[in-house]
């Protein structure tokens, strides 16, 4: 168990204290945790199914076919038709659908109607379709769960590569320091889109790679932070103390020197996030981001853009995305608040 | 402070030529470039002539053009030097002005650029000028009615703005007043029948396509400048020596516009210098987003097509602007803050 100083557990109850902030966060909390199980949520199997006196969870076992429900078909059963079929039997078979009975990468064509379809409550397809008949709220939550770990993963990537440069950078200063500082002028002055945009159309980048692109760039920001901040925490007595008594630069770094920053590196967090969530949305609108059909926000933005007339499409995307964002905006906004105070005289 | 200046002009070399280095090294090592597409067009072209014909398959998938047909179209496009010697004779092209001739279209890089800069340009300084001229004032008025109705409900419309990205407003605005209410139109700079218009009607096409772009830049960025107003405002509002003035009897108002706003302004000019690239260059989502046709797109469009010199003519200038303006960031602040001495 880490233990927090005092000092760090009075900012964390100053944070509980910023109500705005406090709340984004749980409600952040309460968005993201159940879309570890969107499975759950929106799926086109069943969440349980009662047959002939036994109990299956068909969303967490193997494929289960038609003919072991009894219908007359060797592949997956439908389980949004056998949901009909065990009403009208009536013989005390039953199943729960999730609440989105589609899963992100299913085509529901109807016919007579071409993709995108309006929303519609009776088809359970709450924000419509897309062009291609996925349903949109579906994806939509598939979307936030990558977009939320994409971002989150590449939190903790560019925070290791930054925080440990820029820590060395300022604790052992001159001629690595230097180079350091070139480096990152040029490297800061490359522009990253085009280079992810050239990397990404020769590989088609799947989750960790598109993480390992982005983190190429994403390290600068933190890094000039840290540097600054190891430049200051150095010169403080106790580094002189630990250094008398014998400890090494690693040791003073990360035992010593990072401790002390830590206000620092978590009041940048939430709007590294967001940062995250932000770039994954614009590449996947170009359309160099993940590949499809992995269900993304820039995707159906994408889609929505060509197809304006499907107002739907955009309208929920973009509401998500706000709703999102502001959470976040919300919660770096109470978070640097409760890190760094400032009292400011009103005139009346 | 002279010398100061002097030094970071001359950083801009060595800084330049590491960017142009790393972009050029790029290009040469992806796959992609002009010689495959050429490759590429010619068995399309030699599939589609084979089709009449029925022979071995084998040959259809075979090398289209010979050996020496590849040298020559290598040689063309100057990649049959080492990148290190093609890069030099890039260099030298670059100092006297020459980009260069697009891959694609073959024009000359430079002649496309100027094309597309006074679309960009009028869009950024449009969108810079309402930038500032709302900022200011509103950040202003926000620190004057901190925590009360007016900073508060300014305060939603400011978050919302600096969580979403600019373009995606854009987008937002685009399907419901461009395409649901019809309102305004679907992008590009200027309507379809644009030649045979009067001069007022000119004015009149290019304001109306004008006014969604414009929002979805402010919107992008007024959010920060307004926040950075008003919190500096508010930090030189609580120091001593406004506690000082007022407390000898200055009023309130002369205090804040002849002191507290002078010095409020410095992190404001220290942004100043940044806009110098955005204006030119534009950003790329939101004319991807309303189909305009300026420098943004053109990047974008040419690291697309793989047109290698556009993209190295763009990344040159773009660069340039880049480092400039960091100059003309601490010019600005030194201008605002005498206090500043850079040495």
């Amino acid at each position: 168990m880490i233990k927090f100083s005092p000092l760090f557990k009075k900012k964390i109850n100053r944070f509980k204290s910023i109500n705005r902030g406090y709340y984004s966060f749980i409600i952040l909390i309460m968005l993201f945790l159940p879309s570890m199980f969107s499975v759950l949520i929106a799926n086109n199997r069943a969440i349980i199914v009662c047959f002939n006196g036994s109990y299956y969870f068909p969303t967490y076992s193997s494929m289960l076919t038609g003919s072991f429900f009894d219908q007359n078909y060797e592949y997956e059963v439908k389980y949004r038709e056998l949901s009909k079929i065990f009403k009208e039997q009536n013989s005390g078979n039953w199943l729960i659908m999730p609440p989105i009975p589609y899963n992100p990468y299913e085509n529901d064509f109807k016919e007579g109607i071409y993709p995108p379809d309006s929303p519609s409550f009776s088809a359970k397809h709450f924000m419509g379709t897309d062009t291609m008949g996925r349903d949109v709220a579906c994806r939509l939550i598939y979307g936030f769960k990558i977009a939320m770990i994409f971002s989150m993963i590449l939190l903790f990537v560019n925070y290791g590569l930054g925080i440990s440069i820029g820590c060395f950078m300022g604790y052992f200063g001159g001629k690595f320091d230097i180079i350091f500082q070139r480096v990152i002028e040029i490297w800061s002055n490359i522009p990253f889109l085009y280079v992810i945009i050239i990397i990404s159309s020769i590989v088609v980048p799947n989750l960790f790679m598109l993480i390992v692109i982005m983190s190429f760039f994403g390290w600068i920001s933190m890094t000039w932070v840290m540097r600054t901040i190891t430049y200051k925490e150095k010169e403080r007595e106790y580094v002189l103390s630990a250094k008398a008594m014998g400890a090494g630069s690693f040791r003073i770094i990360f035992k010593h020197i990072l401790p002390n920053t830590i206000a620092v590196i978590v009041t940048f967090a939430p709007f590294a996030i967001s940062g995250g969530i932000v770039s994954l949305t614009s590449l996947d609108y170009l359309g160099f981001g993940l590949p499809p059909p992995t269900p993304s926000w820039g995707e159906l933005l994408g889609q929505g853009w060509a197809n304006m007339d499907a107002w739907w499409i955009v309208t929920s995307v973009i509401f998500a995305m706000t709703f999102t964002l502001l959470l976040v905006t919300f919660i770096g906004e109470a978070v640097r608040e409760a890190f760094d105070p400032k009292l400011y005289t009103i005139y009346e | 402070m002279k010398q100061y200046f002097i030094r970071r002009l001359l950083l801009i070399i060595p800084t330049f030529i590491g960017i142009t280095i790393i972009v050029f090294a790029i290009t040469r090592f992806v796959p992609g470039g002009p010689v495959e597409r050429i490759i590429m067009q010619a068995q399309q072209m030699k599939n589609m002539d084979g089709m009449g014909i029925i022979g071995d398959t084998q040959e259809n998938s075979s090398q289209p053009l010979s050996d020496e047909q590849i040298n020559e179209l290598k040689k063309y496009y100057g990649f049959d030097k080492p990148v290190l010697v093609s890069y030099c004779l890039w260099f030298l092209k670059v100092i006297t002005g020459d980009l260069g001739v697009s891959t694609r279209y073959y024009d000359p890089v430079w002649d496309m650029i100027v094309e597309r800069i006074p679309i960009s340009l009028f869009y950024g300084l449009v969108s810079m000028v309402l930038v500032y001229g709302i900022c200011i004032p509103l950040g202003i008025l926000k620190a004057f009615k901190h925590k009360q109705a007016v900073d508060n409900i300014t305060s939603i419309i400011i978050f919302t703005g600096y969580a979403i990205p600019g373009w995606v407003v854009g987008l937002l605005l685009l399907v419901f007043l461009g395409s649901y209410w019809e309102i305004f139109p679907l992008g590009g700079f200027t309507g379809d029948d644009f030649e045979n218009l009067n001069v007022i009607e000119k004015a009149y096409d290019i304001v109306l396509h004008a006014v969604l772009p414009v929002i979805s830049y402010v919107a992008g960025s007024f959010a920060v400048m307004t926040l950075l107003m008003k919190n500096t405002l508010m930090e030189n509002l609580s120091a001593d020596y406004i506690r000082t003035a007022i407390s000898k009897g200055l009023p309130f108002k002369k205090a804040v516009f002849d002191h507290a706003l002078r010095n409020s302004l410095i992190p404001i000019a220290t942004h100043f210098g940044n806009n110098v690239s955005v204006i030119l260059m534009g950003s790329f989502l939101i004319e991807k987003v309303f189909n305009i046709d300026g420098m943004g797109l053109l990047g974008y469009e040419s690291v697309i097509e793989r047109d290698y010199p556009v993209v190295l003519g763009i990344l040159v200038i773009s660069s340039v602007l880049l480092l400039a303006g960091n100059i003309l960031s601490d010019i600005c602040v030194a201008i605002v803050d005498p206090r500043v001495r850079f040495k």
